[in-house]
């Protein structure tokens, strides 16, 4: 049994009775907006790129310009105007039906918070590779490495950041190796291991890394955390949601992927009398 | 860098033609095949559903496919009445009201406390993870969990402990009002081995300053229910919604200064480099 109990210790909630206390900064009237022990307006206006602010406000850290500017670039890698994207149809939708831009954008980007993809699976790819990490500096092999996460799922290789469904390769990663080489961003030792990785799961299952993998690993080599990389891009997504809102709000109402009522496929009960109370 | 090729190939997955659904059915009408001219629910006519049953039949008929008994009924109305307002002071109401008094557009109301009300302390995504951990546990001594969990976990150095999902303390005490709401749905004819169970669990926290939380009573009587765990989460933020509604309302036609701005006295920055 535990020892460590408190009841009714209320002292912590009464500590925060009608005062806000802040580890991030504010806004002192007439003084300055105080952001991590910096002035907003006389040290990031104009000197800091906004992902810089951004970045700093989800990590409590500044990164360097040239990452900031290879992390924007990344969110242009996630910014389709294609409705058939889980999260962008829904932007879609909310056009069809009139919703604010404000309304449909959110709510595609809460969609993000999805096992299956976008921002969310970025916690368990940065976890992944490290990880695998771990493992190989523990004397494992690559093929170690794959045949314990293989072994976690009936021995198919389901490792996050690695294949995805609709199309195999992915298009993103060269795109943003070709910017990280222009940023002068060095290849770490994690973003070594995905391609090792890669190229194992390549000749053994025909499958290799994907946007989440390279994300994944090179965040890990520049020491950010899974919370950290999935805080950071909480809006990943919501330009592309945006772009395909803004294409269905300028048509008529509910002419987005029309549906007649023969268009959904009923397989449930036939009609049948309601009993009597 | 990359040794191998990324060139993209599409795989040949095959997706539905169409939506399934054994929920709805819509007949059109024969004018206009978008227009629907009877609605059925799980095979129940709409109207006529609205002129002879009750909305928490129809609820439990969405989700269960089949209407409730009245025991069942009567177990899940008690219920929304216990959840209906999360009250003035929880964050999602809070979030709610901010929402009112900041004259953000009414249609956004909801959606914003709903977001709030879905957190993992005292919310919405408590609720799946509560009703595994009882259905997972109901057949065994709720002593012996309790024991268990007590000897292996450890509470949070501060702030409350929730020792399994759905139970703990509040506030660093035994909440009494899902206490009180346990003993009255526990006095219904339609409470289920769930929530007795779990009751038992809570019996078996109180020496550790822990109970029932409202996350708890939700998901005991929704596995009684039969529920899909999945469902719980947007039920539990379906019942509040109109306690949340009203809360933000309430303060929507107030002006901004009806609501407090902490002074700068009481705005504390704690940043250390």
């Amino acid at each position: 049994m535990s020892s460590n109990i408190k009841s009714n210790d209320t002292s912590i909630w009464d500590h925060n009775r009608g005062v806000i206390r802040s580890n991030i900064g504010g806004w002192i009237i007439g003084e300055a907006v105080y952001n991590h022990g910096y002035s907003m307006m006389d040290d990031f206006v104009g000197k800091l790129s906004y992902m810089q602010v951004i970045m700093l406000n989800a990590t409590g850290r500044i990164p360097s310009r040239k990452f900031a500017d290879w992390v924007e670039a990344t969110h242009i890698c996630m910014s389709w105007p294609d409705p058939r994207i889980w999260c962008n149809q829904i932007g879609a939708l909310g056009g069809s039906n009139r919703t604010s831009v404000l309304a449909a954008t959110t709510a595609g980007l809460l969609a993000n918070d999805s096992r299956q993809y976008g921002t969310k699976p970025l916690i368990a790819g940065v976890n992944f590779i490290k990880l695998a990490m771990e493992q190989y500096e523990s004397g494992s092999t690559v093929e170690d490495v794959i045949d314990n996460e293989c072994a976690k799922h009936a021995g198919k290789p389901y490792l996050m950041g690695y294949a995805r469904p609709i199309a195999k390769g992915d298009a993103r990663i060269p795109a943003m190796e070709r910017v990280q080489e222009e940023l002068d961003i060095e290849v770490g030792v994690h973003q070594k291991l995905g391609y090792d990785i890669s190229e194992r799961l390549e000749q053994k299952f025909g499958e290799n890394m994907n946007f989440n993998g390279y994300l994944s690993a090179v965040f890990s080599d520049h020491s950010y955390t899974a919370e950290e990389v999935y805080r950071l891009y909480t809006v990943l997504v919501f330009s592309g949601v945006t772009a395909c809102y803004v294409d269905t709000i300028q048509k008529p109402a509910e002419t987005f992927l029309s549906l007649r009522c023969d268009d959904i496929d009923y397989q449930g009960k036939l009609p049948r009398p309601l009993p009597e109370d | 860098m990359l040794g191998h090729s990324n060139k993209e190939e599409k795989r040949d997955e095959q997706f539905s033609e169409k939506v399934a659904t054994k929920i709805w059915r819509e007949t059109p009408s024969p004018e206009n095949s978008y227009l629907t001219q009877e609605a059925h629910c799980h095979g129940y006519d709409l109207i006529a559903l609205m002129q002879k049953r009750s909305f928490v039949d129809v609820l439990y008929l969405l989700h269960r496919g089949e209407l409730p008994s009245k025991n069942e009924a009567e177990l899940l109305e008690k219920l929304m009445i216990a959840l209906i307002n999360p009250g003035p002071r929880h964050p999602a109401t809070r979030a709610a009201m901010n929402a009112g008094v900041g004259k953000t557009d009414t249609q956004h109301i909801l959606p914003i406390a709903l977001s709030i009300y879905g957190g993992e302390h005292i919310g919405a995504a408590v609720i799946e993870p509560a009703m595994r951990f009882i259905r997972k546990n109901r057949r065994k001594a709720a002593q012996e969990v309790a024991d268990a969990l007590l000897s292996s976990a450890k509470p949070a150095e501060e702030g409350d402990w929730h020792i399994a999902p759905g139970f703990g303390s509040r506030y660093n005490g035994i909440d009494p009002m899902p206490a009180q709401f346990a003993q009255k749905l526990l006095s219904l004819a339609g409470a289920g081995d769930a929530l007795r169970w779990g009751d038992e669990f809570a019996q078996a926290l109180a020496p550790n300053g822990m109970g029932w939380l409202n996350t708890g009573i939700a998901a005991a009587v929704f596995t009684d229910l039969g529920f899909s765990p999945r469902a719980g989460a947007g039920l539990f933020q379906t019942f509040a919604a109109p306690g949340l509604l009203a809360h933000a309302v309430e303060l929507s036609g107030k002006p901004i200064t009806a609501m407090p701005f902490p002074k700068d006295e009481d705005y504390v920055i704690e940043y250390q480099k």
